[in-house]
C-alpha cells in the first residue's frame, strides 16, 4: 500500500520566501514587516516620490476610494521607512541590515509574468561605508545560495527617486540573462526624511519580486496558477 | 521614446551598427523595449527614458549628444547651419500674467506657404511613428522630437491683438484641435489673445487659431512652463500628449533659444519666401547654472571602487562638464540641461554609468550584525508549520473580490474591492481541489490560507483552515497564543534544485478504479505492471494501489487510474476501451479476476 503522506504540501511561494529569509538572516539582516494598505507618506513621499511628480506614474497605483491618503503598497519599500523612523526615534545608531518579505500590489494586466498581486523581498542595509560594491556582494551571494552558484549577477543603469545611483538587476541562470529587479544605493534624502544622518550613513536597498526566484527555480511556465487555490501548483 | 538610427546618424556619422548601439543603451544609458527594422532600411529603437533623465533624453539631439560623449565620437552641432534671414521689428505682444510661464517667446513669420513637407521631414516623423500632417505642423512637431522642446504655431490673422499667458477663467471653454471641448477652470493655464483661449499651456492647441491651407502670416511659440501646472491641467482634462510629457518632466527655458532657431530654420527651409521679424523673448527669471561639488574619495566610497583621479576627470571631459579640482575636490558646472544633478550622489551615478557597473567588484560587507526574526514573521511560520503538521496544505487565493469594506478606485480587474476573510477565497479553493481530488492523490482535502484581510477598521493577519467539514477563521495572534516562539529558529529545507514543476492540463479528467482477485501470493506490484503496460499514454496519475484485502486464500488489490490529455478532451467510450484492454490482459493470469 502506498505511504500516505499525511503531512500538508506547502505552496511553492512560501518554500521560496523561507529559503530567502534564512539566506539572508545568515548574513545578519533581521526581518522587519508593514502594512499593506499604506498611507502615501510610507508608500510616495519619504521615498522621495513627490506628489505631482512623474515619477508617481512609474507603478501603476491602487488607491482606495473615499481614502485620499491610502494606496495598496506598491513595493515592500515602505517597511524600510517605517523601520529605519522607529530606529531613528529610538536612538540607536547604524550600522542596521533589514530583510521584509511582502505582498504587493499593482493595477496593471495580468499575464504569464504580471500579476496584480505579487511578492517583494525588500533589503536594506545602513552603515559608515556600505557601498553599491557590497549590494553587488551581497546580491550575488543570494542568488548563488538561492539558485545555485553557477549564476551570474549584471548590473544596468535605472532609475528611482529613492536610490541614487539605481540600477537594474539581471541574473544569468543556464546561460540566459534574467532580468530580477531593481537596487542602488539609498537616496540621502530617504535617510534624512527618516532621521538618520546621510553626511555619516550610507547604504544600499534592492527590492526583486520573488515569484520571478521561484519561476526560475522550479522552471514554472506561468505565475497566475500561484494565487488560484490550486493544490496542483504544490508540487515540490 | 522613439528614437530613429537614420536621425541620430545625422548628428553622430559614426555611430555603432545597430546591435553594438542596442547593448551601449542598455548598459550606459537606460533599457530598450523594442527594436524594429523598417522598409526604407531605418532601425527605430523604443528604449525607455525615465524621469531623472527626462530632461534632455526625450530627444534625438539629446540622446546623440549622450551617445557622443560617452563613446567619444563626432557631434555634428547643426547650431552654424541655422541660419535665418535678417529679421524685421516686430510688433508681436506677449503679455505673461502668471509665473508659471517660465519664458515666453514668439515670433512672426509673414507670407508663409501652406504645404506638404519635404521627404526627409516626412520620413524623419514616420520612422518614429507620427503622421505629417502640413509643413507647419511637421516643423513644430521635428522641433519637439528633435531638441525635446515642445513648440506651438498660431495663425496670426485669427487672432485678436496680442497674445496673453494666463490662467483660464472657470468656466472658459476651448475645442482643440482633435475638437475635443474643454471646460477649464482657474487652475488652467492658458494661451489667450484679447478675447479667447487659444490653447492649454503645454498641453493642447485649440481651433481658434488654427494653421489652415489658407493661413498666410503664423506666430511661432516657444515657451517653457510650469511641469506641475502643465500636469495638473492635463490629468484634469484627461489629455495626455508629448508636449505635456515633456514639460511634466520639467525642461530647462534654456533650451529655448536653440529651439527658437531651429524652428526658424526649419521653416525657412519649407518657405524660403517667408519674412522673418524679431522673436520677443519674455524671460523673466534666467535659469541660473548650478555648481554641484564631489570628491573622488566620495565616489569611491559610494560605489565601493577605486576609481583613480584620472579616470573620473575622463568622465566629466566625456560630458563636457566643466570643473575646477582642489585636493580631490571637484566643483562641477551643471549643464543648463542637466536638471537632473543636485548633489554629489548624481554625480556618482554618471561616474558609474559612464565607466561601467562591470567595474564594481562583489563585496561582501564585513561588519558583524545581528539577525533577529520579528515577531510576525515568526507567527506565521509557527502557524504554517503546525498547519502542514496537521496534514492541510497551503494555498493562496487573490486579495481581489467583488464585495468587501474597502474598495480600489480603478482596477484593471472586475474585482475592485479587498478580501474581508480567506473563508470566501478558500471556499473556492476546497471546491476546486475536491474536484481535482483523483488528480492529486489525495483522499481528503485539507487546505489553508495565512493572508491578510481589509475591513473597514484597517488591515488584519488571518488564519483559515478548511476540510470537507468546517472552514474556521481567526486571527493569526490568537491563532498561535499560548504557543512560544522567542527561541524561533529558521530551518534550511534543502529544496532539490532540479524539481521541476509540471504545468497540467486544462482539459478534463477522468478517474477509474480497478479492483482485482489475485491468489495470495501475488505481489501488487506484478499486477500494477500489467496495469500500466496496457494503460496507454493519456494516464497522467496511477495506478495507485489504494486498498488491499485478503479472503480465503484470495488478494484483492484496488487500483485508481487518472486519464487526461493535453491536447483534448478523453471521451468515456476510449477509456471504456484501454479498461476493457485492461481487463482482458488481466484475465490472461491463472486464478486473477477483476471484481
Amino acid at each position: 500500500m502506498n505511504k500516505e503522506n499525511t503531512k500538508g504540501r506547502e505552496h511553492p511561494l512560501s518554500m521560496v520566501i523561507n529559503e530567502a529569509v534564512k539566506i539572508f538572516t545568515d548574513l545578519g539582516f533581521e526581518v522587519a514587516s508593514g502594512p499593506e494598505l499604506e498611507d502615501v507618506w510610507h508608500n510616495f513621499d519619504a521615498l522621495n516620490v513627490p506628489k505631482d511628480h512623474p515619477a508617481r506614474d512609474m507603478q501603476d497605483t491602487f488607491y482606495i476610494k473615499g481614502q485620499e491618503v491610502k494606496v495598496l503598497r506598491t513595493h515592500t519599500s515602505n517597511v524600510q521607512i517605517r523601520f529605519m523612523e522607529n530606529f531613528a526615534k529610538s536612538g540607536k545608531k547604524p550600522p542596521f541590515a533589514v530583510i521584509s518579505v511582502g505582498k504587493c500590489f499593482r493595477n496593471e494586466a495580468t499575464d504569464a509574468t504580471h500579476e496584480m498581486q505579487f511578492y517583494q523581498i525588500e533589503g536594506l542595509m545602513i552603515g559608515e561605508d556600505i557601498s553599491m560594491a557590497n549590494l553587488k556582494g551581497v546580491l550575488s551571494h543570494f542568488y548563488k545560495k538561492m539558485l545555485g552558484e553557477d549564476t551570474k549577477l549584471r548590473f544596468r543603469p535605472s532609475f528611482f527617486p529613492f536610490t541614487e545611483p539605481s540600477i537594474e538587476f539581471d541574473l544569468k541562470y543556464k546561460g540566459r540573462w534574467i532580468e530580477m529587479g531593481g537596487a542602488g544605493m539609498v537616496h540621502p534624502k530617504v535617510l534624512e526624511n527618516c532621521g538618520i544622518d546621510s553626511g555619516k550613513y550610507q547604504g544600499f536597498a534592492f527590492g526583486p519580486g520573488l515569484e520571478r526566484a521561484m519561476v526560475i527555480k522550479y522552471v514554472m511556465p506561468d505565475i497566475r496558477p500561484a494565487y488560484q487555490g490550486d493544490l496542483r501548483f504544490n508540487q515540490v | 521614446m522613439k528614437i530613429s538610427y537614420n536621425w541620430l546618424k545625422s548628428y553622430i556619422p559614426d555611430v555603432p551598427e545597430v546591435e553594438k548601439l542596442s547593448d551601449i543603451f542598455t548598459f550606459h544609458i537606460c533599457e530598450v523595449e523594442s527594436l524594429e527594422k523598417l522598409l526604407d532600411g531605418d532601425v527605430v529603437f523604443d528604449i525607455k527614458i525615465l524621469p531623472n533623465r527626462a530632461h534632455d533624453l526625450l530627444s534625438h539631439r539629446g540622446i546623440a549628444h549622450e551617445l557622443a560623449s560617452l563613446l567619444d565620437i563626432k557631434f555634428i552641432d547643426p547650431t552654424p547651419k541655422y541660419k535665418v534671414p535678417e529679421s524685421k521689428s516686430t510688433n508681436l505682444k506677449i503679455d505673461i500674467e502668471s509665473d508659471k510661464c517660465r519664458r515666453y517667446m514668439g515670433r512672426i513669420l509673414r507670407g508663409v506657404k501652406i504645404g506638404p513637407s519635404p521627404e526627409w521631414a516626412v520620413a524623419h516623423l514616420e520612422s518614429i511613428g507620427q503622421r505629417s500632417i502640413n509643413n507647419m505642423v511637421d516643423a513644430a512637431n521635428i522641433v519637439m522630437y528633435d531638441c525635446g522642446q515642445p513648440t506651438h504655431v498660431f495663425d496670426l490673422n485669427k487672432i485678436q491683438e496680442k497674445l496673453i499667458v494666463r490662467f483660464a477663467k472657470d468656466g472658459e471653454e476651448l475645442t482643440t484641435l482633435d475638437n475635443k471641448n474643454c471646460k477649464l477652470t482657474s487652475s488652467n493655464l492658458v494661451i489667450a489673445d484679447a478675447k479667447n483661449v487659444l490653447a492649454i499651456a503645454g498641453v493642447k492647441g485649440g481651433k481658434i487659431a488654427e494653421v489652415d491651407n489658407d493661413t498666410k502670416d503664423i506666430i511661432l511659440e516657444v515657451a517653457n512652463f510650469d511641469p506641475t501646472s502643465v500636469r495638473k491641467t492635463a490629468q484634469m482634462l484627461n489629455i495626455f500628449t508629448d508636449a505635456k510629457k515633456r514639460f511634466e518632466n520639467d525642461l530647462s527655458p534654456e533650451l529655448g533659444s536653440y529651439a527658437m532657431l531651429e524652428f526658424s530654420a526649419l521653416i525657412l527651409e519649407m518657405c524660403p519666401e517667408a519674412s522673418f521679424e524679431d522673436v520677443v523673448d519674455i524671460y523673466p527669471q534666467k535659469a541660473k547654472q548650478k555648481k554641484v561639488s564631489v570628491s573622488v574619495n566620495y565616489i569611491n566610497k559610494r560605489l565601493g571602487s577605486n576609481f583613480s583621479k584620472e579616470e573620473i576627470e575622463s568622465v566629466w571631459k566625456k560630458l563636457n562638464f566643466e570643473y575646477t579640482e582642489k585636493n580631490g575636490e571637484y566643483e562641477i558646472t551643471v549643464p543648463f540641461l542637466r536638471i537632473d544633478i543636485t548633489g554629489p550622489y548624481d554625480l556618482t551615478e554618471d561616474v558609474i554609468s559612464i565607466l561601467g557597473y562591470d567595474r564594481l567588484e562583489e563585496k561582501l560587507p564585513e561588519i558583524k550584525l545581528e539577525s533577529k526574526i520579528n515577531e510576525t514573521f515568526a507567527k506565521m511560520l509557527l502557524a504554517r508549520s503546525k498547519l502542514l503538521n496537521e496534514g492541510y496544505s497551503e494555498v493562496m487565493t487573490y486579495v481581489f473580490r467583488d464585495k468587501g469594506e474597502v474598495g480600489v478606485l480603478a482596477s484593471a480587474s472586475d474585482k475592485k474591492f479587498l478580501r474581508t476573510n480567506l473563508t470566501d477565497g478558500l471556499k473556492e479553493s476546497l471546491k476546486l481541489n475536491q474536484i481535482n481530488m483523483p488528480l492529486l492523490g489525495m483522499k481528503e482535502i485539507k487546505i489553508f490560507e495565512i493572508g491578510t484581510i481589509f475591513k473597514k477598521s484597517g488591515e488584519e493577519m488571518h488564519v483559515a483552515y478548511a476540510d470537507k467539514k468546517e472552514i474556521k477563521e481567526t486571527t493569526l495572534s490568537q491563532f498561535v497564543s499560548g504557543e512560544s516562539f522567542s527561541d524561533f529558529k529558521l530551518e534550511s529545507r534543502n529544496h532539490n534544485l532540479e524539481a521541476k514543476f509540471k504545468m497540467w492540463s486544462l482539459f478534463p479528467f477522468i478517474a477509474r478504479d480497478i479492483a482485482v482477485w489475485v491468489p495470495e501470493n501475488i505481489e501488487s506490484e506484478e499486477v500494477e505492471k500489467i496495469i500500466k503496460e496496457n494503460a496507454g499514454d493519456v494516464v497522467v496519475r496511477g495506478p495507485e494501489l489504494f486498498d488491499e484485502f485478503k479472503k480465503e486464500g484470495q488478494i484483492s488489490y484496488a487500483f485508481r487510474l487518472v486519464f487526461q490529455s493535453f491536447e483534448r478532451t478523453l471521451t468515456d467510450e476510449e477509456i471504456n476501451s484501454v479498461m476493457t484492454k485492461i481487463t482482458n490482459k488481466i484475465k490472461e493470469n491463472n486464478g486473477w479476476q477483476v471484481r
